[in-house]
């Protein structure tokens, strides 16, 4: 492989983390529920798929566990800030501690121990025999081609040409008139947010059987919240998202490129490009243009909980 | 005569307080029934931690040892809470400030107490700078503090990381990565605990009086409770949200500058130990009141004790965040449920329910 191809592939793979995850913080976003607690699901995601795969052997079984895990937690968060309507960022950030501290307290016996099956490349034919963009993006496993493909042209379908959708964001943006228009404004919440929230524990699996093929503590590395920033940058839509997922992706495989090649940069300065880039990404398109800003404008009533009373 | 449940715009301070110290019950209910169900018996391990944390005078000494940076980290939050800001940076900021009175501590040399006025000013300005980008991005751009601050944590750990492992490396410290010794440290008081606990006391009780008794302090709560009543009452909100969130994290930086030149005594990996992070957990616990930071800050390091004490008895270090974390939660849930109250009477009429004051959307943690 060639160094622009090594590049890109590793580019695809490891955005594939923060898209899968970005993508569920979409949804959960457009409904108006703000879910800081990625950061928390992906690691317990992360460490369930690992426990599964380590069982079973079957790295199908890793993604079903961590979807499982990812559902119920998601199921409390949505009732604890639907039903409830307790602050959502205090939840969110709650929920970050809890599964971080929770996932690495159990981790602990798996900590470093290999995945025994993970998902293997799935060449696509014809198209992996393009040069160099040929095996960087139709060479990938299963997942790369649902979570780049599959997922955010599905969902911007679902969210831009759909009835469903139109709900579906008009409950994010003005939950009264939605709920006079007879939207169910609290069962599309709960069920959007349960939703994002699996999404973010399969990014976990995705990191664990794809990615960095072990448990490890700290192995999430804050890709949940890069992944929320993705959400703001994208300006709430699933195929921005992907497309920012993979400029994360193209800097984290420059860090990788500068280790092996011996640049004269140190190692954990080439770590802090990912970070670096998500806040240039964040701050420089709405610094630059008000217009920008108007389009890539967030859900009106995002954070704000909904009283039927207060109508 | 019937009853019924109401939600009212703000909590009562007492219904607010119950719900808050029944979530933290709670939170620690759910451990020791966690930690019951993996085979260990909380009572006794509860126990152990309350003769280890408060038995002995060392213990002690430990406890004051962490208290000083969370009341500094707490305090952090907790000044940005007053103007609507979510500082989840601390822990960035608190590196930055630790970074930036190391390198003086290390390489400038003179009389001790110009090197640490002039590391506590370093530190303050490791602080200030890390929250600039921050703070000008929300003021001048609307982006969300929250995510800017918390990407900048991971470039900080890393940015301390690399410089005491690499260039600040003492000779011959490979093994344990860290940089020489900072001849230069701050007095201590008692034993082990030095003036950064005074001196992390003193300044609470002062900015809590800043906020509550001058015309600054008002207009830092306006501004933070309803901005647009701020602005048409020709407040500088844009000004004062600056200000604020820089002082904020000055004040995480100071905390670090404490920790390198009271406690530590050197640059490592890690130094911030989740300090930024409990910080939050300080603040939100403290609720509106900035004094009150100093008895969360209590709590959190009885906590943080706890899971040290712990971690010699089989239990894993993380479990603190994971219980901090259920707490959160509960406080959260307890805040909402702390808004209803039991009144008599038949339900309201539409136009009565129409009448009735309505709940402004910024932070009611700001007021």
């Amino acid at each position: 492989m060639d160094l622009a191809t090594g590049l890109l592939h590793t580019a695809v793979l490891a955005g594939g983390v923060p898209a899968l995850a970005a993508l569920g913080e979409v949804l959960a976003e457009r409904v108006g529920v703000i879910n800081l607690g990625v950061e928390g699901l992906m690691a317990l995601g992360a460490l369930s798929a690992v426990v599964a795969v380590v069982a079973t052997s079957n790295p199908y079984l890793g993604l079903l566990a961590a979807l499982g895990v990812g559902l119920a937690l998601g199921l409390v968060f949505a009732f604890v800030t639907v039903q409830i309507r307790a602050n959502q960022v205090l939840c969110g950030l709650a929920l970050t501690l809890l599964g971080t501290g929770l996932a690495a307290a159990l981790g602990k016996p798996y900590s470093g121990t290999p995945v025994p099956a993970l998902f293997g490349p799935v060449p696509l034919p014809y198209l992996s025999r393009i040069p160099v963009l040929g095996p960087a993006f139709f060479a990938q496993n299963i997942l790369v081609y649902v979570i780049y493909l599959v997922l955010p042209v599905g969902l911007h379908y679902l969210l831009f040409r759909t009835r469903h959708g139109l709900h579906l964001r008009a409950v994010g943006e003005n939950p009264a008139a939605a709920d006079a228009a007879g939207i169910p404004v609290q069962r599309l919440r709960f069920c959007y947010v349960a939703v994002g929230a699996a999404l973010a524990a399969v990014a976990g699996a995705y990191l664990t059987l794809c990615f960095v093929p072990s448990w490890s503590e700290g192995v999430v590395g804050g890709r949940g919240w890069i992944a929320v920033a993705l959400v703001i940058f994208a300006g709430y839509r699933p195929i921005n998202a992907v497309a920012g997922a993979l400029l994360f992706g193209t800097t984290t495989a420059l860090g990788f490129l500068g280790q092996a090649r011996n640049w004269p940069v140190a190692a954990p300065v080439l770590s802090m490009l990912p970070y670096l880039a998500t806040l240039l990404l964040l701050i420089v398109p709405v610094a630059a243009s008000p217009a920008m800003r108007r389009r890539m404008a967030a859900p009106a009533a995002l954070g704000l909980a909904y009283f039927r009373d207060e109508r | 005569m019937t009853y019924r449940l109401q939600r009212f715009p703000t909590p009562l301070a007492t219904s607010a307080f119950a719900a808050r110290t029944l979530a933290v019950v709670l939170a620690l209910l759910t451990a020791g029934a966690a930690l019951a169900l993996t085979g260990s018996s909380p009572l006794s391990l509860a126990r152990e931690v309350v003769t280890d944390t408060f038995g002995s005078a060392f213990a002690l000494e430990d406890l004051a040892l962490l208290v000083s940076p969370l009341i500094l980290t707490g305090l952090s939050v907790s000044v940005a809470l007053r103007i609507g800001a979510w500082n989840i940076g601390a822990e960035g900021q608190f590196n930055a400030g630790s970074l930036a009175a190391a390198g003086i501590g290390l390489f400038v040399p003179g009389p001790p107490f110009v090197i640490l006025s002039l590391m506590l000013a370093a530190g303050i300005g490791g602080g200030v700078l890390w929250m600039a980008a921050p703070a000008l991005a929300r003021a001048y751009a609307g982006v969300s503090e929250i995510i800017t601050t918390l990407l900048l944590n991971f470039v900080a750990g890393l940015l301390v990381y690399w410089l005491a492992t690499g260039p600040w490396l003492a000779p011959g410290g490979r093994a344990i990565g860290t940089t020489a010794r900072i001849v230069v440290d701050i007095p201590e008081l008692w034993d082990e605990v030095h003036w950064g606990l005074p001196a992390a006391i003193l300044l609470c009780v002062t900015l809590s009086a800043l906020l509550r008794f001058t015309r600054w302090g008002y207009e830092i709560r306006v501004c933070g409770s309803n901005p647009q009543a701020a602005r048409y009452a020709g407040m500088p909100v844009r000004r004062h949200l600056i200000t604020v969130m820089l002082l904020s994290g000055g004040i995480a930086g100071v905390a670090g500058m404490v920790e390198v030149a009271g406690t530590v005594h050197h640059l490592q990996g890690g130094i911030s130990n989740n300090f930024g992070y409990l910080g939050i957990m300080v603040a939100v616990l403290a609720r509106r009141s900035t004094l009150g930071v100093l008895a969360s800050a209590l709590f959190m390091a009885v906590l943080l004790n706890s899971g040290i004490i712990l971690s010699t008895r089989g239990v894993d270090v993380s479990v603190v965040l994971a219980v901090t974390g259920l707490v959160l939660l509960y406080t959260a849930i307890g805040d909402e449920i702390a808004h209803y109250r039991i009144v008599r009477g038949a339900a309201l009429s539409a136009r009565a329910a129409e009448a009735a004051p309505k709940e402004y959307p910024p932070n009611e943690l700001a007021e």
